[in-house]
């Protein structure tokens, strides 16, 4: 399984130009899952609900929940308004997947979304992208409109009586709202603090009303489960975590990129053969699997690890987002977690105390370290600060800022305590 | 009943109870930190202080009984992570553990405290909020021993003037939220929100607008720590100076109750004391500037008009004379008693009783209601605090009383600026003799013949009835000349050990008014007449009104202290008017 990946054919982002060209996608087999669920009687909501369930996405924004499960959460409907918020904003450092399907394949999203909200009985969807990513608002749009004018959104599909509106929501900068229930406040006009959880987004969401989330690449996944069934989603890439994944690859190797392959390939093929080694001939010193929060793995600590959540947590670390950190033997992992610190503590909301004073705390320590101005006891103040954080506040923000410090000390102490002054205080 | 074990202790509470458990532990007379909730806000749940180690009871699926251990004790399933109290459903059976029994949670609530610190300023010694600091208290009982943050410091802004009447010091501020909230759940001007991110970020009001809610100073009230300051209060005085008395806000019809600090016979400031049936924990900013009134203007020692328009101070045996030989050189029907909606129910009573007992039977007042004003919160149309307790006593409502006075010759009148408020105009009183018994130097005071002066709200212990028919008393809270603290067991003594000291609270003598209560002074012209009256203190005076008058049937100075007031006609209640 792990080495067949070389034969793989990309379906998220397959090798057909225009697709994001409506015409083209349609004439390529597109919007036919949608026709079948919305149109075919045996398509119950459940049944879609079931399939996807079966088919095990495992959310790809980073926590790895299975989205058909998910779904299910969805309270019965009621009459009143229903929610899908599709999450596009993209900003843990490392992940820079989605932006590739709002560019190549736009229309397999926007259907993903569309059985989604036929699945859940959803009456809007909203989908939400970083400010940053301007054009792909404006692509996104496009696609939107041009999807609308072919009779996919709106009302009564397919002449039944199932109705949907869709629309797009630029962010404003501020990574937090990506975190879900903070970017259910941003779409609601608010400012983006994330809500105290229960109650959980499926009971009280926007506005107050039921609500799902789900990343953009989860949702791409769903046409092909509808179109070749739960068993053949199944059987690409690991078994635990099975699917396509769209990895990001970045860093010192010498063709970064987004590469769509089966879950689970191994972590050193990726490296060396996709991503073709790294740069300059030199030596892989560590790597940052999954996007800025997850646990960096030393070059030793990758024998016979692939990317899929149970081969990363037995290495000591997680998918996350597939956002891989290639770092090179030249690499100085003191400025490497000083700046990650740094991006923690500039993207705290500023909610919660352990978070708002932990991560300028973390930050303000590392600098004082990369300074050559630390002492060996800054480190266990360090250590001792993530476990102040850890799992202490409203949302996840404060473990991604803890996480890092934590392992990245453990797994690099000599390279930190080098950097410190030797001991001034006497030993007792 | 549910139960809750908490700290070992078994507790029960009532089924559908939904007060949290944080309020659950406070109402029980326990203690857990917090800053960010508020018991009348929604809970944010951000300062992460409250924690408490919580489980329930594991039941077996198919008996519904409760699984035992080896020792035959419930089997309690532990939540994985510490839970905010504040944000904690009660269930039937959970166990709760606080700092008291968990070395886990005081350690947690230690951690935060130390973070919460780091970027403080710590400048208690001249920050406003100390002494009465939350954060300064819970960092005592429960914070770390020293820090061991060793880089700089998040630097902020400082004094800004958020709105006319509020001042940030943003660097104190632990981004409770409360302010914010307040001024969107209670107030709902939404004038507040965070601004910037992380450690950055503190309450501000959107560019180019000023925070001028009209209930804004009660996020100095609620913010936790000194960030939010009363602009005029600030470094005025410490908190630990002033002493504390319950009062009645006297600036509009509801009754708002509050505290009046003072210190050395000088009321410093205002501030709302909680009271569930009519302000909740708030008032509006209006009633905080009241405290002008009683230090500053004070008519202070009895004046009178000897030659035409010019007023000179007298004495209080020479007011009384000249009082008396008015009324004498007259007879009762020349008279016209003007009672006050901003007195009291004590002071109006006697001021009738008296002269009615000398045959006086014109007794009028002038409502004063400002139709609009009111925002149906805590603001009323009526400007006055006892409108209802006038009517109540029998004094009829006139709104013509200029031409009521045109009829009479003696027009007597009570701390009511009536001229002030465009009720009567100087004319009107042309030819007339008037007296008016009163606190504050006016327009009204200037035009009348005999001025006497009487204490106000702040320096006597008497009755209000709000728009809804609720009444209310005052403490006194300054002494006048002729108040003796010891004497007067209304009164607050302050610190027993500096008590006529030069250390104690009430040491300048300027700031003594030369002033009597209204019924003293009822008390010298009816015995000076040879009227059989003689009326006590405030308390004896209500206990004779709630013997005379059904209105007030079982109304006493101690049931208004146990009850917090006490509503007179809950049939007949009239909402406060939008
Ligand atoms: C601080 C923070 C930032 C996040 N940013 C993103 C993001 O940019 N995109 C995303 O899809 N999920 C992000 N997430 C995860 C979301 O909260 C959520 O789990 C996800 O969108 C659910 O979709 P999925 O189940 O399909 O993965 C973030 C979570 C946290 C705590
Ligand atoms: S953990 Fe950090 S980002 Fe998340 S709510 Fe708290 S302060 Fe905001
Ligand atoms: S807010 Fe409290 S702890 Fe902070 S400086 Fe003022 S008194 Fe001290
Ligand atoms: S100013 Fe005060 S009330 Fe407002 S957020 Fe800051 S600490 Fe809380
Ligand atoms: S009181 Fe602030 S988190 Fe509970």
């Amino acid at each position: 399984m792990a080495s067949d990946w070389k034969s793989f054919e990309p379906v998220l982002i397959p090798d057909i130009p225009n697709l994001d060209k409506i015409d083209n996608y349609i004439k390529n087999g597109g919007y036919k899952a949608l026709e079948k669920v919305v149109k075919e009687n045996g398509w119950t909501p459940e049944k879609v609900v079931n399939e996807v369930k079966e088919a095990n996405i495992r959310g790809r924004g980073g926590a790895g929940f299975n989205a058909g499960l998910k779904w299910s959460f969805m309270p019965k409907p009621d009459g009143g308004p229903r929610y899908l918020a599709c999450n596009g904003d993209e900003s843990e450092p490392g992940t820079f997947k989605d932006r590739k399907i709002f560019e190549y394949n736009p229309h397999l999203f926007i259907e993903g979304a569309l059985i989604a909200a036929y699945a859940m009985q959803i009456t809007t969807i909203y989908v939400y992208i970083r400010g940053e990513y301007y054009s792909w608002i404006k692509m996104m749009e496009k696609a939107l409109q041009d999807a609308r004018d072919k009779g996919f959104i709106g009302k009564n599909l397919f002449g039944t009586d199932f109705s949907v509106e869709f629309e797009v929501t630029g962010g404003a900068g501020a990574y937090i709202c990506g975190e879900e229930t903070s970017m259910l406040e941003s779409l609601e006009g608010k400012r983006g603090y994330p809500r105290v959880k229960p109650p959980f987004p499926a009971q009280k969401g926007l506005w107050g009303r039921p609500t799902t989330i789900n990343n953009i690449e989860t949702l791409a996944n769903v046409p092909g489960v509808i179109n070749n069934g739960a068993n053949w989603f199944k059987n690409i890439g690991a078994e635990n975590h099975p699917g396509p994944v769209l990895y990001g690859i970045s860093g010192h190797v010498n063709r970064p990129g987004v590469y769509e392959l089966p879950s689970g390939v191994p972590v050193m093929d990726l490296i060396n053969e996709v991503a073709q080694g790294v740069r300059g001939g030199k030596k892989l010193k560590a790597l940052i699997p999954g996007g800025s929060s997850t646990p960096v793995l030393r070059a030793d600590q990758l024998d016979g690890v692939s990317m899929d959540a149970d081969s990363l947590r037995e290495a000591g670390s997680m998918m996350g987002t597939a956002g891989m950190m290639v770092m090179d033997e030249d690499t100085d992992m003191v400025d490497v977690l000083w700046r990650i610190s740094h991006f923690y503590h500039h993207e705290s909301c500023g909610q919660c105390t352990p978070c708002r004073e932990g991560t300028g705390w973390l930050e303000k320590i590392l600098l004082k370290i990369k300074n050559g101005e630390g002492e060996i006891r800054d480190l266990d103040l360090l250590l001792d600060l993530t476990t102040q954080m850890e799992g202490r506040t409203i949302c996840a923000l404060a473990d991604a800022a803890a996480w890092p410090v934590r392992h990245t000390i453990n797994r690099f102490r000599d390279e930190f305590e080098a950097r410190c002054k030797k001991s001034v205080h006497a030993v007792a | 009943m549910p139960e809750i074990f908490i700290d070992g202790k078994r507790y029960e509470f009532e089924e559908g109870e939904d007060r949290g458990l944080l309020q659950f532990i406070l109402d029980n007379g326990k203690e857990v930190p917090f800053f960010c909730y508020h018991p009348s806000m929604s809970a944010p749940a951000n300062c992460r202080q409250c924690y408490v180690k919580v489980g329930t009871p594991v039941k077996n699926r198919e008996t519904g009984e409760y699984e035992l251990d080896e020792n035959g004790e419930r089997e309690i399933r532990w939540f994985p992570k510490m839970q905010t109290s504040c944000t904690t459903q009660m269930q039937d059976g959970m166990v709760v553990h606080t700092q008291e029994t968990s070395e886990e949670v005081a350690r947690a609530q230690k951690d935060t405290m130390e973070l919460i610190l780091i970027n403080h300023p710590l400048d208690c010694p001249i920050c406003d909020q100390a002494g009465e600091c939350p954060l300064q208290i819970q960092t005592y009982k429960y914070g770390p021993e020293g820090s061991r943050f060793e880089v700089k410091k998040q630097h902020k802004p400082k004094r800004i003037q958020l709105g006319p009447r509020v001042t940030l010091d943003a660097e104190r501020c632990i981004n409770c939220t409360r302010c914010v909230r307040f001024t969107d759940e209670i107030s709902e001007s939404h004038q507040l929100t965070i601004v910037a991110r992380g450690d950055k970020n503190y309450p501000m009001a959107a560019p180019g607008r000023e925070f001028d809610d009209p209930y804004s100073m009660n996020t100095v009230d609620i913010c936790p720590v000194g960030a939010l300051t009363s602009t005029d209060f600030r470094f005025k005085a410490r908190v630990w100076e002033m002493n504390q008395t319950p009062s009645i806000d006297i600036t509009n019809g509801k009754g708002t109750n509050i505290d009046l600090w003072t210190r050395d016979n000088l009321v410093m400031r205002i501030t709302p004391r909680f009271n569930g049936e009519v302000n909740d924990h708030w008032m509006p900013d209006a009633g905080r500037d009241a405290y002008q009134r009683f230090n500053e203007n004070r008519l202070s020692r009895p004046a009178i008009k000897l030659d035409g328009d010019n007023q000179s101070k007298t004495s209080w045996n020479n007011a009384i004379e000249t009082f008396a030989e008015t009324l004498e050189s007259h007879g009762p029907e020349d008279v016209l008693v003007v009672g006050s909606p901003h007195a009291s129910v004590e002071e109006n009573y006697a001021l009738m009783k008296v002269f009615n007992l000398w045959g006086v039977n014109n007794f009028k007042f002038a409502p004063h209601i400002e139709e609009g004003t009111g925002d149906g919160f805590l603001i009323t149309d009526d400007q006055a605090p006892n409108t209802s307790g006038v009517k109540l006593l029998g004094y009829e409502e006139s709104n013509d009383l200029a031409s009521e006075v045109k009829n009479t010759k003696i027009v007597i009148m009570l701390s009511d600026e009536l001229i002030d408020r465009g009720v009567l105009s100087k004319d009107d009183l042309k030819g007339k003799f008037s007296i008016l018994l009163s606190t504050n130097e006016c327009d009204t005071a200037k035009t009348a013949d005999l001025v006497i002066p009487v204490t106000c709200i702040a320096e006597h212990a008497a009755s209000y009835v709000n728009v809804e028919g609720r009444i209310q008393r005052s403490f006194p809270a300054k002494e006048t000349k002729y108040t003796n603290r010891s004497l007067d067991l209304e009164m607050n003594q302050g610190r027993l050990d500096r008590f006529g000291t030069n250390f104690d609270n009430w040491v300048t003598e300027e700031n003594k008014v030369d002033c009597a209560p209204a019924w003293e002074i009822m008390n010298q012209l009816a015995n000076r007449m040879g009227l059989d009256v003689s009326f006590g203190r405030g308390r004896e005076i209500m206990e004779e009104i709630a013997g005379s008058n059904p209105a007030f049937e079982n109304v006493s100075y101690e049931r208004m202290d146990n009850e917090m007031g006490i509503n007179l006609n809950p049939s007949n209640k009239q909402e406060a008017t939008a």
